[in-house]
């Protein structure tokens, strides 16, 4: 479902991405960090309502790809890049993800050897986050 | 997949931490070993951790103060059982957390002379408190103040930058 | 000052909270010892100074009496498993005098999120639960040794945790009586 999935840090570094397509990897890195500055303007948008969701939808779209972005209440970016051709993917599955993804990145913290702000290298998280992509 | 969670008891935590206390009063003398700075750390590192669990779910937060309030009503009561008696702020990053009956200063006697171990049995929490703002975003200095236990008072200074 | 969003649980949240702290205990004592065998000892010590004091707790609860013989204390360790930490272990692999059994735990608590590092592999990440198990039978007069035999940590299918009866204690007389 999936092409691409990027864990974002506080200092806005990435800590884990993941490219079903290696050679797309390059371009992907460039897309993320676009991404993140659609995502500044998004939080800092008035009308109350919509910064309150964690998830933040659509950041941009290009001929191939949609991405999409959620921010966690601790400054966490999570961006998920699908191909433009899903038009069978629905808004609450691309949600699912995203809650996906953050329980996953939750658990990663939890482990007390992995230290915050370190590039995740958790065998558990990297399964996870494939299945997640592969939309299981 | 999933198996079936067990939830650990209360009593645990207050094991665990009168341990960690005791280990900390009883650290060598060159205080390499446990020393209270370790026990902030360990609380530092505990509320980091916890806060990424806790607020999975929650509605993104406006703003400081409404950070702190979650602080003090939510995330305090369901570690210590009821909220913060009294939250005060000078609107400029400096909060006063008033505990009226600390939990872990309840069990020791009110005597003056156990006021000296007590710093001890709230540095677990500033270090608590600490960690989970600092994850948050808020970067703080957090230190209690006790005069009349089991009274105490937590000082949050929020570092601009 | 109520907003929306889940209400969080206290018993869910305390069972974390306990789980992290055990884990940055477990970190900071690595930091604080050169060896790990250092750390295994200390979080050994530790969970008998809890033991010892934790026993009177499981025995006002469960308003056990004592101990007929070492299947009864079996037993009684797997119920104070079920109590303390929410789980119930299997007991098995008695040996054929009846003085050594193994507990069978496939989801402790202690290790919830926890995923060891490769230079981390001697490290006995839930040996505060030796510690706790040695404890609590000493006050009952009971002297017993227990060791992990597998652990999930390390890639096996289950944590086995083997008790050994060692021997029974004198009851202490008290100071004061003839």
């Amino acid at each position: 479902m999936a092409v691409c999935v990027a864990v974002i840090g506080k200092d806005n570094s990435p800590k884990y991405i993941l490219c079903l397509n290696p050679n797309q990897e390059l371009q992907f890195h460039y897309r993320v960090h676009t991404s993140l500055d659609v995502v500044e303007e998004k939080l800092k948008a008035t009308g109350d309502r919509d910064v309150r969701e964690l998830y933040i939808g659509q950041l941009y779209s290009t001929e191939e790809h949609k991405i999409f972005g959620y921010v966690t209440n601790t400054r966490i970016k999570f961006i998920v890049v699908v191909e433009s051709s899903n038009t069978s993917l629905r808004d609450n599955e691309v949600r699912m993800m995203f809650r996906n993804l953050h329980s996953a990145y939750t658990d990663v913290v939890c482990n007390p050897f992995y230290i915050p702000g370190d590039p995740i290298t958790s065998k558990n998280f990297d399964n996870t986050v494939r299945r997640i992509m592969s939309g299981n | 997949m999933s198996v079936s969670k067990g939830l650990v008891d209360d009593v645990l935590f207050e094991f665990l931490h009168a341990e960690l206390v005791s280990y900390v009063l009883n650290s060598s003398k060159d205080g390499k070993k446990g020393d209270v700075t370790s026990l902030e750390y360990i609380g530092f590192s505990s509320g980091y951790r916890i806060i990424e669990r806790l607020t999975k779910e929650w509605p993104r937060f406006k703003d400081e103060l409404e950070t702190m309030k979650f602080i003090c009503t939510d995330f305090w009561s369901s570690i210590y059982k009821k909220q913060i008696d009294n939250l005060r702020t000078n609107h400029q990053g400096v909060y006063v957390l008033h505990e009226n009956s600390f939990r872990f200063l309840r069990k020791i006697s009110s005597g003056r002379q156990y006021l000296e171990a007590a710093p001890k049995f709230v540095a677990f929490t500033c270090g608590l408190i600490r960690g989970a703002l600092a994850n948050l975003g808020l970067d703080c200095t957090v230190t209690a103040e006790i005069q009349q236990m089991p009274a105490c008072k937590f000082h949050i200074q929020v570092q601009k930058n | 000052m109520s907003r929306q969003g889940t209400r969080l649980d206290p018993k869910k949240v305390n069972s974390e909270l306990f789980t992290l702290t055990y884990g940055a205990l477990v970190s900071q004592l690595m930091k604080d010892y050169e060896n790990v065998e250092e750390v295994n000892k200390q979080l050994e010590r530790m969970g008998y100074n809890i033991g010892i004091r934790l026993i009177e707790d499981f025995l006002a609860r469960t308003s056990s009496g004592r101990c007929y013989d070492f299947r009864d204390t079996a037993e009684k360790i797997q119920l104070g498993f079920r109590t303390f930490l929410g789980i119930t272990p299997t007991i098995s692999n008695w040996n054929p005098s009846g003085d050594e059994f193994s507990l069978i735990i496939d989801n402790n608590p202690l290790t919830e999120f926890v995923e060891l590092p490769d230079h981390c592999l001697n490290l006995k990440y839930s040996n505060i639960l030796t510690g706790v198990i040695r404890g609590a039978c000493e006050m009952v007069q009971m002297e017993v040794s227990s060791w992990f035999v597998q652990d999930q940590l390390k890639g096996d299918n289950v944590t086995e945790l083997r008790v050994k009866f060692v021997k029974r204690l004198e009851d202490a007389i008290p100071a004061g009586e003839d």
